[in-house]
Order: C-alpha cells, then structure tokens, then sequence
C-alpha cells in the first residue's frame, strides 16, 4: 500500500500534467499551467505533409537581424542572397518537405522489440514444454495414427471433397 | 469427422448441410472481396503522396457507398432466409428418436415401436480399440436408417447440454424442462461424429456423439438385438 500510495504520488508530481488533456481546457479557463502546453484557442503551426500551408509563421517574433531581413524581403526579391532566401524560409517554416518525409529510425526500435518479445515467448514455451506438460496421449503415436488413417479411409471419411477423396481405393494408394 | 489440422467444413452427410456448403461459399466470397477492398483502400490512402486527400462533398459517391452494401447485403439475406425455411419444412419423418444430455453422457430413447432406450458414454482413452479416435467414439451409437426422414427432441435432464452433429448440420440446444425438435435425412450411410456443444461442467468436452446411418435392414438387426440386450 506504501508503494501505491508513492507511485500516485509521482505520478502526480511529475507526469501527470503532461499526460493530462484537461490542461488545455483549463488554460482556456484563465488557469495558469505551469508545463508547456499549447494554447488550442490560436492558431498553430504545424509541419504536415497534407495541410501544406501552415496557419501561422514558425517564428513570429524577430530579433534585430531578423527584423532587417523582413525589411528587405518587402523589396525586390532579385536583391535577395540566396543565404537570405534560406533565412527567410525557415523563419517561415520549420522543416522542408523533404526533412518532413524523411522518417526516422523508429522503425528498427519497433521491429527489434518485436522479437525481442518473440523470442521471450519462445523461451517461455520450450520452458512449458520441459517443466509443466505431461506425456502427450498414447493416440498420438505414429503406430496409432497409421491405424486411425486406415480407419478413417476404410470409413469413407468425407468421401466427396475431404479426406477419403484423396485415396485410390482402387490402387489402395493416396491420389497423386 | 474432421482430419487432424482440417479448417473447412466436413463434407455434407444431409441436403442441409450441402446448402449451407454453398451458402457459406457464397457469403464468404463476398467477405473476401469487401475485405481485399477495405485493405486496397487502406494501403494506397498510408501510401499516397498527394497532399490534398479532403474531398469535403461528393454526392454520387456517397449514393453508391450506401446502396451497394445495402444490395449486398439483400444477396447474402435472400439465400440465407431460403435456408432458414428450407429446415422448417414439414418433412414428416419415419423415426423419432429422443436425445436426453445427462452430466456427462447422452442417452437415446426410441419408443415409436417398443421400448428401446440407452446410454451412450464416451469411450475413455485408455480403453480405445487400435484405430479408434480419442475423445470421439462411444460405447453405443445412435443409429438410424439412412435416406429416411429422422426426427431428433433434444432435451436435457440436469444442466443445459447441446446435441451437435457438423457433418449434417445440426447443433441444437438441450434444454431442461424443453423438448427442442430437428430433423435430419442422411444423403449417405457412414458415421458422423459431433460434440457437446454447451458447457455442461468438467467433463463438457467429454460426452460426445456419434450417429451411424445404416440400410433399413441393418437398422432393424441392431434395434432387435438391442432391445434383447435391455
């Protein structure tokens, strides 16, 4: 119960604000939050590769040397160094499409984990298989399973489409 | 009975089990294309490199989207509505045969003629014959003359039970204090294997049936020496 009790405690204290959707709603309310999270009332940015114009610039407020930059850009665009241009861009922006599509390596995470998991479950079946089942059933064998089949042919088992249409009861062999 | 790893249906031993063959064919085929569709739709919308995929408003395709499953929908009913009443057919059988589920055994009463009643319990594993199938045979058969109309009243006398028998197409639920009625014609002699099919206690998995439909004169040898037997 002490465990319990200290595992709300810190989830309380240190995630619970960034897992929690009502922080959005309480921000809306005039509430100050103390983590960072987004103001869902404004605007956002966003970098999608199907919404392709943004609602709003990446940088929105410059310093000095951005505020010049914005200055010339209102000129002729000719003037513009192509550092500039690159500049301005990415104050505009902050990924290029192809940065966008790029993807990362999460796949080889997602992938290694898999069998990891797999591997784990194998370990714990063969331990099964050694520690806790019993002997299989005496029909299993493969004297008995020889005389089954036998049986279920001479029984016309499924004759029409199944198991006995498969056997030549005329060359007392399985068709080819 | 079915072969070991089987995943299909058991050939069909009655005319209902042949149109439920066809019927399943039939529905499963459109569960096939509607689902290689579905998978289609799905690949190529992940796959896309279109950026503006948000059609807001389109008419015709939402007619289609909405009459064409509804006409799909009519062509799995119709078949399986003409099923449904094919097995309600008043078929006027030549034998009724009562099936009672005990804990854990079932027991056949035929009492048209004489008096003929048994039990039928499962034949345990270690007391199998060479050949036999585990889990399946029973000490007494349900027999009953093949291409004959057969009535079956499935009743319990404890617990809920269900008298099931895939190969003809029957699974009907065994009700204390109910008499349940199906009906069944072999198209074929053999012997046709089914299980309990409603939980019933420890040894639910273990009171299977079998019916064997024999020509008429067999049926009679075994129903005398069976009544010599009691």
């Amino acid at each position: 119960m002490l465990s319990s009790r200290a595992a709300v405690r810190g989830l309380q204290l240190f995630t619970w604000r960034s897992l929690s959707t009502s922080t959005c709603v309480q921000e809306a309310h005039g509430k100050e939050v103390a983590t960072s999270s987004i103001d869902c009332s404004q605007p956002q940015y966003n970098d999608r590769l199907d919404t392709p114009l943004p609602d709003i610039p990446y940088v929105t407020e410059f310093n000095t040397e951005q505020s010049k930059l914005k200055e010339k850009e209102k000129g002729p665009w000719t003037q513009l160094t192509k550092e500039e241009k690159l500049a301005l861009y990415r104050l505009s922006y902050r990924q290029t499409f192809a940065e966008m599509k790029k993807g990362s390596s999460e796949w080889k995470t997602v992938v290694g984990g898999l069998f990891f998991f797999l591997g784990f479950t194998g370990l714990v079946i063969w331990w099964q298989r050694v520690f806790v089942f019993g002997k299989p059933p005496h029909t299993l064998s493969e004297e008995w399973v020889a005389m089954q089949t036998q049986r279920m042919i001479d029984m016309r088992v499924n004759p029409i489409s199944g198991f006995s249409s498969e056997w030549d009861y005329n060359t007392k062999q399985w068709k080819k | 009975m079915a072969h070991p790893s089987q995943l299909g249906f058991q050939d069909a031993a009655s005319p209902v089990m042949e149109e439920l063959l066809h019927f399943h064919d039939h529905t499963l085929m459109i569960v096939f294309l509607i689902s290689t569709l579905v998978l289609y739709i799905i690949v190529a919308m992940v796959s896309t490199k279109l950026t503006n995929k948000y059609v807001l408003d389109s008419q015709e395709i939402e007619i289609v989207w909405t009459v064409l499953p509804a006409v799909i929908l009519i062509l799995i009913a119709l078949p399986s509505l003409r099923i449904l009443y094919l097995m309600d057919e008043i078929n006027d059988p030549h034998l009724t045969i009562k099936a009672m589920g005990h804990q854990w055994y079932w027991s056949y009463e035929y009492t048209d003629y004489e008096d003929l009643g048994f039990d039928s319990y499962m034949i345990p594993t270690q007391d199998l014959s060479p050949g036999q199938f585990r889990l399946l045979e029973t000490d007494h058969r349900m027999v009953v003359p093949m291409e004959s109309p057969i009535r079956v009243l499935v009743s319990a006398e404890d617990v809920l039970h269900s008298w099931a028998v895939p190969a003809l197409g029957i699974k009907m639920d065994a009700v204390p204090g109910r008499l349940n009625q199906t009906a069944f014609i072999t198209s074929r002699p053999g012997v046709y294997y089914g299980q309990c099919s409603e939980i019933c206690g420890r040894n639910h998995s273990f009171m299977p049936i079998v019916v064997e439909a024999v020509p008429l004169e067999h049926f009679e040898n075994w129903s005398s020496l069976m009544l010599e037997e009691s």
